[in-house]
């Protein structure tokens, strides 16, 4: 599948911000099964630094620091992706969760894609026994680790209420939990604590969702904005393995990936320190839209 | 000839006696080590010399020079902090005054280990940080890298500048009952306790100096001075500049910071202090920006950038990991150093000995399983009541192990069951240890000596000339008689470390080195937040004297029957209640014990110990500037606002007293000032502080005392706020009358308490502090100064009416203003957007 993807974010701040700096993570890279044709990003004003890096995890991470007094500050990005289908998978094929957990802890590999990074507590995610209780009931003992984790996924899904005004961005896992509500963000955190819990390696990945849904087909949660969901690892066979619990799918055409990390901390899309400025207001536009495939060399807008 | 005869003979009888009568009822503990006693019961051969010093001074004169030692530490200063202490205190020091003796043999097998260990650890971080081979080699699984909170993904392939993570090194040992010396923990983030380790060998130094000399006791100098030698190094602009990097006051360490910084000639600087330019790290400074290249870093790594790192850090200084990164910084130690911290690594250095120095540790840790491995695991279930489990990282379980480490076997069944689960389904969380039992050595009790279990700290340093470990070290001594090491966390006294060398020791001191040091006068520029402490401890200390003039002289005139002595207290109480020093409803009857209230209420906010605790706040922050004896000034105005007041007796001489001699402490701080401090900025921001508060209240006095018809008692209370009463006799006559009063404590440029001696000394200031350009418009701070000498020469005494005065103090206030405004660093709220989700 391929999209054109526009992303518009704009800060408008109360009172002039003098000085800023700000690492911003949004445009698509190269991963598995998913190639960027073009991408293209501009920041208003223009900054006095700009350096463009890879963060650990891969992400593309563009630094900068403005020095010219402004209230608005915008990020504009553009990109057009190719997303190749997620191989079928047999989810009671794949190994016991148990063996999972072995192996991820005595994974050899510290590179980006080791589980050895997904297991434990991060910054955003902290490991809570209620929620790892909660989770515990889909692994019953030798159950296959991808179908556990669908299972939890669905659970997930069936018991909790999307609602964006139950939590914001800094709403912990558990208080989500405690709730049943809350945004794919906080879906995507509750998912991997539980695996976590039971010592499983799960990454939270951002991304997109195409904006208009095939003929016929429901409008997805989480398409006007940035969406999030969850990557299991399920052996070195099978890998790794997206499972959306916003919208109780398995990842596969329908999600362009942005940035991976533990948790939102390690790909939140604009991080930033800035001097003063008082109150802020945030306005983001996302459009994703699928090209057909023989266009694929028609000009992106 | 008989031997009996002997002077010889009996002098060394009576000595042993002597040392027999000091080590009776010495008692190791059962199957435990001990330094000073052989398993024979024999004091060990290295503690001979000290024994028989302490036998031959007798138990009196002991006390007398320890006493003496606790002395010398509380002039110094020496203070630690106490986390969650309800009075947010500093306690004095805890030293344990017998030193740790250490032979020189054994020593020299020590440092062998301990530097063996520096490159060991050295090593992992620069292969952890760089191509991992030690991952994928299979010796050390990636979980027990990727689980550490000091595992810093954005330092991976950061070569750090300076070419080593480790400039300082630190491991905590214990001798066990085997009698071999065991690494207990590392310490790889910024370890603390060197600069403790030497304000404890000066303390007891005093004390004994025969016995430190005589023994020869190799001296601690040599190390600090390569520490610093080998971090100027790094310096690569060239001037010099390096700073030390501290959290700041509220931590537990801060006298320490604060103690190094000026021993090895680094400025003290706080995050706050720093900024990112095109990566390069500046500091700001009244002066302007100013490059510094080194940062020798007691902020913990993951405070240190919040753009990268920690995002709630409001400590760090954002965009200094990309500084890092593009070498345009050295900091030591490397961020993402604590990394090889971790209990969890300790199951695996004896293994990674081999395959990074190719040969095996001299030096053993405690054993260690990580029961993230399944054969270890299996070993520690088996074996819980002979282990201690710990969190296999520097992060609390909680719920499990919220402050640490437990020891197997005294856990209760239910708890034991929790972490028997956790170690199945978590296992890469917990490590069980060997439950080590320490050694002990002796102290100094109630005059005789005990056996105490301790660890002791050993510091090693990377140098031009390699690794350098620091002769003595940080010992910190059990106040009980367990000796499991696990239960020495906190509390304790430290003590001395004494390696004896045998050789006469050499004389360094970093203080007196010649020869090859350039001479320089300025210590460099005065970074902006100290300026705008220094000012601001200026005002506070003024508003403090201001306060107490105001006291006294109200107690002075509650007992005279002088004329208009009802005015004069009438305005006096007006004075203190704007000031917010008395309650405002204050009931006539008993002025004096209103007085007394200012003196000591903290609910008043001006009252006396507000003034005073915010001075010493401001005053902490700027610690590494200030001299000890100014310091200790300080302390004891804070004791003196802390004394009770007496229920019985009067308060009004009570209050006289008390703000007496509160006022002789001030005039001793001041006098400090103006002998012992150098006329840089640091001196100028502090009086121009003092200059300016002392304007603004002389003003105020005047206004209300000097109205349209003063009499001779308001006249005469002026004279004393402004302490001009001696002079204005010596010229006057005459009984106070209104003009001469008002041109001696307003015009007379000569008088130091005249507004206009203040003004023309605000002007002097400005004009010699930094930033000062000859052909540019004079920024406004100089043009109101200006003003305010023009206006001092422009009216008579006579014509200065209450509306002249009220201007005159606004210009002052707003002049303060200016002068923040140029110099300080702006404090707004610094705001983190990083809220985009759906």
């Amino acid at each position: 599948m391929m999209y054109d993807i526009h992303q518009t974010t704009a800060y408008s701040y109360a009172h002039p911000v003098p000085v800023a700096r700000h690492v911003v993570r949004m445009v698509p890279v190269e991963r598995a099964r998913q190639r960027v044709i073009v991408s293209h990003i501009s920041v208003e004003p223009e900054p006095t630094e700009w350096t463009e890096t890879r963060d650990f995890f891969g992400n593309k991470t563009l630094h900068i620091r403005i020095d010219t007094p402004h209230t608005d500050f915008k990020v504009h990005t553009r990109a057009r992706v190719l997303v190749e289908p997620e191989p079928a998978r047999e989810p009671e094929a794949s190994p016991a969760w148990e063996e999972v957990r072995e192996m991820a802890a005595a994974s050899d590999d510290l590179t980006a894609a080791s589980p050895a990074h997904h297991i434990y507590p991060s910054p955003a995610v902290v490991l809570s026994p209620p929620i790892t209780d909660w989770a515990a009931q889909s692994f019953a003992a030798g159950r296959p680790m991808l179908a556990a984790a669908i299972e939890l996924m669905h659970r997930l899904h069936d018991e909790f209420t999307y609602d964006s005004r139950a939590t914001d961005v800094s709403t912990p896992a558990l208080e989500a939990f405690e709730m049943r509500a809350g945004v794919c963000q906080d879906f995507a955190h509750i998912m991997i604590a539980g695996l976590r819990g039971l010592g499983l390696p799960a990454a939270y990945v951002s991304g997109f969702l195409r904006t208009e849904p095939p003929p016929g087909e429901e409008r997805l949660q989480g398409a006007d904005a940035t969406h999030a969901w969850v990557m299991v690892w399920c052996g070195p066979e099978i890998g790794w393995q997206g499972l959306d619990p916003t919208n109780a799918l398995l990842v596969s055409t329908d999600h362009v990936v942005l940035a991976v990390g533990r948790d939102y901390a390690d790909v939140a899309p604009i991080g930033g320190v800035l001097l003063g400025s008082g109150r802020q207001k945030l306005d983001v536009a996302v459009d994703v839209i699928p090209i057909d495939m023989p266009d694929a060399s028609a000009p992106v807008v | 000839m008989g031997r009996r005869n002997d002077p010889r003979v009996r002098t060394r009888r009576f000595e042993e006696e002597a040392v027999d009568a000091l080590l009776a009822g010495y008692q190791p503990l059962p199957g435990v080590n001990d330094e000073l006693i052989d398993a024979d019961g024999r004091p060990r051969a290295h503690w001979t010399s000290l024994l028989a010093s302490l036998a031959e001074m007798g138990v009196d004169e002991v006390n007398r020079s320890f006493a003496s030692a606790d002395r010398q530490l509380y002039r110094s200063g020496v203070f630690y902090r106490v986390y969650g202490d309800p009075n947010g205190g500093e306690r004095p020091w805890p030293l344990s005054h017998l030193p740790l003796v250490i032979d020189g043999e054994e020593w020299r097998a020590l440092e062998r280990g301990l530097i063996q260990r520096a490159q060991l650890l050295e090593g992992v971080l620069a292969d952890l940080y760089g191509e991992a081979n030690l991952v994928r080699s299979g010796a050390l699984p990636a979980a027990v890298v990727a689980g550490s909170p000091e595992f810093l993904r954005p330092m991976v392939g950061v070569d750090p500048h300076g070419g080593s993570f480790l400039r300082i090194y630190a491991a905590d040992l214990g001798r066990g009952p085997d009698g071999r010396w065991w690494v207990l923990s590392d310490r790889t983030q910024s370890p603390s306790g060197a600069g403790y380790a030497l304000e404890n060998r000066i303390a007891i130094a005093r004390a004994l100096p025969e016995l430190a000399r005589s023994l020869n006791v190799v001296r601690l100098a040599g190390y600090f001075q390569a520490l610093r030698a080998g971090l100027t190094r790094l310096d690569r602009s060239g001037e010099g500049r390096v700073g030390l990097l501290t959290p700041g006051p509220l931590n537990e360490t801060y006298f320490e910071h604060a103690y190094l910084a000026r021993y090895l000639g680094f400025v003290l600087l706080e995050g706050e202090d720093l900024t990112v330019r095109d990566n390069v790290v500046y500091v700001r400074t009244v002066a302007g920006l100013k490059r510094v290249d080194v940062l020798l870093r007691r902020l913990d790594s993951d405070f240190c950038d919040p753009l990268e790192l920690n995002p709630r850090s409001r400590l760090g200084i954002p965009g200094l990991v990309q500084a890092i990164r593009s070498g345009g910084v050295a900091v030591a130690n490397g961020v993402g150093a604590g990394l090889v911290e971790a209990p969890a690594m300790m199951g695996f250095y004896p293994r990674l000995g081999g395959q990074v120095l190719g040969e095996d540790l001299d030096l053993p840790n405690v054993a260690t399983w990580w029961c993230g491995q399944k054969a270890e695991r299996e070993r520690v279930l088996d074996t819980l009541d002979d282990l201690v489990l710990s969190p296999a990282f520097q992060r609390p379980l909680r719920g499990l192990m919220d402050t640490g480490p437990v020891i197997g076997a005294d856990l209760d069944p239910k708890r034991r069951a929790a972490i028997e689960t956790a170690i199945r389904t978590r296992g890469v969380d917990i490590v069980g240890q060997e439950a080590v039992q320490l050694s002990t050595m002796p102290v100094w009790r109630n005059g005789r000596l005990e056996p105490r279990p301790f660890i002791l700290r050993i510091f090693v340093a990377a140098t031009e000339n390699g690794w350098k470990v620091m002769p003595g070290g940080f010992c910190r001594v059990s106040d009980s008689l367990d000796a499991r090491a696990v239960t020495m966390q906190s509390g304790g006294r430290s003590a001395d470390v004494w390696v004896l060398d045998g050789h006469p020791t050499d004389q360094i001191t970093l203080l007196t080195k010649t020869g090859q040091s350039e001479i320089r006068r300025q210590t460099g520029p005065l970074p902006s937040r100290a300026a705008d402490n220094f000012y601001w401890l200026g005002r506070y200390l003024e508003r403090a004297e201001t306060t107490l003039r105001l006291l006294r002289t109200l107690v002075g005139r509650l007992s005279s029957s002088a004329e208009g002595g009802e005015a004069s207290v009438t305005k006096l109480i007006g004075l203190l209640q704007s000031w917010g020093s008395i309650p405002e409803d204050l009931a006539r009857t008993r002025p004096a014990r209103h007085a007394l209230a200012a003196l000591t209420r903290s609910d008043l906010p001006g009252a006396l110990p507000n003034i005073i605790d915010a001075a010493r706040q401001t005053a902490a922050v700027i610690r590494d500037r200030l001299s000890p004896d100014a310091w200790r000034t300080l302390a004891d105005l804070v004791a003196m606002t802390q004394e009770p007041v007496p229920a019985a007796g009067s308060a009004q001489a009570d209050a006289y007293e008390r703000s007496d001699r509160a006022l002789r402490a001030l005039a001793a701080f001041s006098g400090l000032a103006s002998e012992n401090m150098n006329r840089l900025a640091g001196w100028r921001f502090l009086d121009l502080g003092r200059r300016i508060e002392r304007g603004i209240a002389t003003c105020r006095f005047a206004r209300a005392l000097v109205g349209e018809s003063p009499t001779a008692g308001t006249l005469d209370v002026l004279l004393e706020l402004c302490d001009s009463q001696i002079t204005y006799r010596s010229r006057y006559v005459m009984v106070e009358s209104r003009a001469p009063v008002l041109d001696l404590v307003l015009l007379d440029p000569v008088n130091p308490r005249a507004l206009a001696f203040q003004i023309d000394a605000i002007m002097a200031h400005l004009d010699a502090l930094p930033g000062h350009l000859g052909d540019e418009p004079p920024p406004p701070e100089e043009r109101l100064a200006a003003r305010l000498v023009a206006s001092m020469k422009a009216f008579d005494a006579g014509e200065f009416d209450d509306e002249r005065l009220r201007q005159l103090e606004g210009q002052l206030m707003e002049l303060s203003n200016d002068v923040a405004e140029r110099y300080f660093i702006h404090h707004s709220p610094v705001e983190t957007p990083w809220d985009l989700m759906a």
